[in-house]
C-alpha cells in the first residue's frame, strides 16, 4: 500500500451521495499547495459497505437526501470510526431542517446514542491546527444564498471517540463552497479551502 | 448647421489657431446633430432633436496650460476663445506631465459615416415605437424603449501641423418588455453606425418572447452553473476587464495586470487558449473613428492572444517614462468567436441557465476583478438541450477573469455597445443567491 493520503468519498445507497465532484481535487490542491503531505491527486470513491473503507485515513459523506444505512453500511460506518477513522460529513443542503441533516443525525444517534453527537467550541484544535480561525468554523457563502434555512451556522458538531473527533459534521455546505476547479484558485484574493486543510490534518494527526 | 466638411473645419480651425501666441496650441471642433423617441406604458413620451457644435482651445506656455471652449466661430470669437485658454495658461501651475502636442500623422480612412443614420427622420423614429408597440400590445405586453440617433464630426488641429478630420454615426435603441400580469420581462438592445442593420421588428420581437418567455419564474438554488451568456451580459463583465489593459495602473501596481515587483502581466497567460481580443477602428461591424484625442493614430492591435496579455495601453507620458512606443488605447474591442448560433449552444447544454444580461454591476474586489451584480430580463433553466422554464433572477460573485478561464464553447459574434463579443458558454458560473426582482 502507498503511503499517500487519498480521499475517499463515501457512497452510500439512500441519498445522492455524488456531489460537488471538483471539490476532492480542490482541497488535494491545498494540500500540495500548503503541506509536505504525499498525496494522491485522484479522489477514492469507495462503497460504505465494503471493507475498503477500513483503509482510509479520511472520508466524506455528503448529499442532500436521505441518510438511512444499510444493515452492512451502519456496520462498516461504526466500526471504521470507533476503530480510529475519520469521516467529515458535510450537509449539502445547509440546512439543519432539511433532509440531509434530518436523516444523518437520525442515524448517527442509531448508531452511537442518542446526544453523542455534540457541537464543539470554537476554540477546538481543529480550528487552529494548520491555519488559524479565531472565530469558529469560516462562513461560507453558500449559507445565506436564500436556500435551506439561511442561517451562518457558527459551529461545527462532532462525535468524539476516545477524546478524538470520529465524525466531524457540518451544515455549512463546505463541498459546495470548494467546488470550484483548483486551477483557478490563482485568481481569489483569499483561498476559502484552507480549513479543509485543517480538517486533513486533524484527522492525520490527532 | 452644427456638420461642417472637412474642408469647413479646416477653415474655422485654422483661422482660431493664426491667433495663438503661445507655444503650443491645440484646438478641437466638434458638432452633431441627434434625434431621439422615447416610449412607455405602450406610448410614445417624448421625441426630440439637438444640434450642437463646440470649439475647445488648449494654450500652454512651457507646461503650463489652459483650456476655453466657444460655439461661436466668428473671427473676433475665435480671438476671444484663444485668448481666454491663454490666460488660463498663463496661471496655471505646471503640469509635470505635459506632453507637447504630435506632428502631423498618417490616418486611416474612417468607415464611421453612413448617409443614411445622417438622414433618420422623425417619421422612422415613430415606426420604430411603433414596431415596439403595437406587438407588445397584442400580446398583452407594455413596452418601454428609448431610440437615438446622431450624426457628428471631430476635429483637430495644433501648432505642430497635426490635422484631423473625422465624421461618425450612431444610433442606439434599447427597449424593456413587461407582461401585463407583471411576472414576465424582456429586454433588448441594439447599436449600429449603419440604421440599415437596425432591424427594429427583430429586436421587438426578441425582447416580446424573452418577456412572454420568463411568466411566473421558478426559483432554483443559486450555486455554480453551466451560463450561456448573451452578448449583452457578458459585456458589461468583459468591459471592466478592458478597462485592465492600461500599463501604468499595472505598473503602479493598482489594477489587476499589476504583478509582483512593479511588473506587469504582459506575457502571462491569463485566460483560456481559446480567448483572443483585439480592437481595429476599420472592422465594417464596430468601425471607430481612426485618431484619438491625443491625435495620434489608432491601428489594429492585439491586446489578448491565445489566453496571454500581448499588449497593454501606454499613454504617451507613460511610454516615455517606461522608454518604450505608446500603445494607443483600444477604442473599440472585438473578441474573436465561433460558429455556434444561440439555438446551437441551447442544444448542446445538458443542464443550464441562458442569461439575457446582467445589471447593477459593483465592485467586489478590484485586484482580481471580482463583481457582484444581477441577472434580469430573462433568465431561463436548460436541461437537455431546451429551454425549460424561467427562473427567477440571481445575484452573481465572478470575475472576468475566472469566467474566461472557464470557457466552454465560443458562439457567434454580436455587437453590443461599440463592441463585438460572442456568445459565451462557460462552466461554474457562480450564483450566490436569489433575487426577488422581476
Amino acid at each position: 500500500m502507498s503511503n499517500e493520503f487519498f480521499f475517499t468519498r463515501l457512497q452510500y445507497e439512500s441519498g445522492d451521495w455524488d456531489v460537488d465532484q471538483r471539490m476532492p481535487s480542490n482541497l488535494l490542491n491545498s494540500l500540495v499547495e500548503y503541506t509536505t503531505l504525499k498525496v494522491d491527486t485522484q479522489e477514492k470513491i469507495i462503497t460504505l459497505a465494503s471493507d475498503d473503507i477500513f483503509k482510509s485515513p479520511f472520508c466524506y459523506i455528503s448529499g442532500h437526501k436521505l441518510v438511512e444505512f444499510t444493515k452492512k453500511e451502519q456496520e462498516n460506518f461504526e466500526k471504521y470510526v470507533r476503530n480510529g477513522g475519520f469521516v467529515f460529513a458535510d450537509d449539502c443542503n445547509h440546512d439543519i431542517d432539511g433532509l440531509f441533516a434530518k436523516s444523518f443525525e437520525r442515524q448517527m444517534e442509531e448508531i452511537f446514542g442518542p446526544s453523542e453527537l455534540k457541537k464543539i467550541p470554537n476554540d477546538h484544535e481543529i480550528y487552529t491546527i494548520f491555519f488559524d480561525f479565531e472565530d469558529g468554523p469560516p462562513t461560507t457563502s453558500q449559507e445565506l444564498n436564500g436556500w435551506g434555512d439561511d442561517l451562518v451556522h457558527d459551529y461545527l458538531k462532532a462525535i468524539v471517540i476516545n477524546g478524538r473527533i470520529g465524525v466531524l459534521y457540518s451544515n455549512k455546505d463546505y463541498g459546495c463552497e470548494w467546488d470550484y476547479d483548483f486551477r483557478n484558485k490563482r485568481w481569489y484574493k483569499i483561498d476559502n479551502t484552507r480549513f479543509g486543510v485543517n480538517i486533513v490534518m486533524y484527522a492525520l494527526t490527532s | 448647421m452644427a456638420i461642417y466638411t472637412k474642408e469647413e473645419a479646416r477653415k474655422i480651425l485654422e483661422k482660431a489657431l493664426s491667433f495663438s501666441k503661445a507655444d503650443t496650441c491645440e484646438i478641437n471642433l466638434s458638432g452633431y446633430n441627434s434625434g431621439n423617441i422615447r416610449y412607455a406604458r405602450n406610448t410614445v413620451s417624448t421625441s426630440g432633436y439637438s444640434s450642437n457644435q463646440s470649439l475647445a482651445v488648449q494654450s500652454s506656455f512651457g507646461k503650463k496650460s489652459g483650456t476655453a471652449t466657444i460655439d461661436e466661430f466668428d473671427d473676433a470669437s475665435l480671438e476671444k476663445v484663444v485668448r481666454r485658454a491663454e490666460e488660463l495658461a498663463q496661471l496655471s501651475p505646471e503640469n509635470p506631465e505635459f506632453m507637447e502636442p504630435l506632428g502631423p500623422q498618417m490616418y486611416d480612412e474612417a468607415i464611421t459615416y453612413s448617409e443614411s443614420t445622417a438622414n433618420v427622420t422623425p417619421e422612422y423614429r415613430a415606426e420604430v415605437a411603433s414596431s415596439s408597440i403595437v406587438p407588445a400590445a397584442a400580446k398583452d405586453v407594455t413596452a418601454a424603449g428609448f431610440l437615438n440617433d446622431s450624426a457628428g464630426f471631430n476635429a483637430m488641429i495644433n501648432s505642430k501641423g497635426l490635422f484631423a478630420y473625422n465624421q461618425s454615426t450612431d444610433v442606439d435603441f434599447t427597449v424593456t418588455m413587461r407582461t401585463n400580469d407583471g411576472t414576465g420581462s424582456g429586454w433588448v438592445k441594439r447599436d449600429f453606425n449603419d440604421v440599415d442593420k437596425f432591424d427594429a421588428d427583430e429586436a421587438a420581437k426578441t425582447a416580446i418572447d424573452k418577456a412572454v418567455l420568463s411568466r411566473e419564474a421558478k426559483a432554483i438554488e443559486p450555486g455554480k452553473y453551466t451560463v450561456i451568456l448573451e452578448p449583452a451580459a457578458s459585456a458589461d463583465l468583459l468591459r471592466n476587464m478592458f478597462r485592465s489593459l492600461n500599463a501604468r495602473s499595472a505598473d503602479e501596481g493598482r489594477s489587476f495586470m499589476s504583478a509582483p515587483d512593479g511588473k506587469n502581466k504582459i506575457g502571462e497567460k491569463i485566460v483560456d487558449e481559446r480567448v483572443n481580443i483585439y480592437s481595429d477602428p476599420l472592422n465594417p461591424e464596430v468601425p471607430t473613428a481612426t485618431w484619438n484625442g491625443e491625435g495620434q493614430a489608432i491601428k489594429k492591435t492585439s491586446w489578448i492572444e491565445n489566453g496571454v496579455v500581448k499588449n497593454l495601453a501606454y499613454d504617451r507620458f507613460w511610454a516615455k517614462e517606461k522608454g518604450v512606443e505608446p500603445v494607443p488605447f483600444p477604442s473599440n474591442a472585438i473578441m474573436t468567436g465561433g460558429d455556434a448560433s444561440l439555438e446551437e449552444l441551447i442544444k448542446s447544454t445538458k443542464k443550464g441557465i441562458l442569461v439575457t444580461r446582467l445589471w447593477y454591476i459593483r465592485s467586489v474586489d478590484p485586484q482580481t476583478l471580482l463583481y457582484t451584480g444581477l441577472t434580469r430580463d430573462g433568465t431561463f433553466y436548460i436541461e437537455n438541450g431546451e429551454i425549460k422554464y424561467p427562473v427567477k433572477n440571481f445575484r452573481f460573485n465572478e470575475s472576468p477573469i475566472i469566467m474566461l478561464n472557464n470557457l466552454e464553447t465560443l458562439g457567434q459574434q454580436v455587437r453590443i455597445n461599440g463592441n463585438l463579443i460572442p456568445y459565451m458558454k462557460v462552466r461554474d458560473f457562480t450564483f450566490t443567491s436569489l433575487s426577488d426582482a422581476v
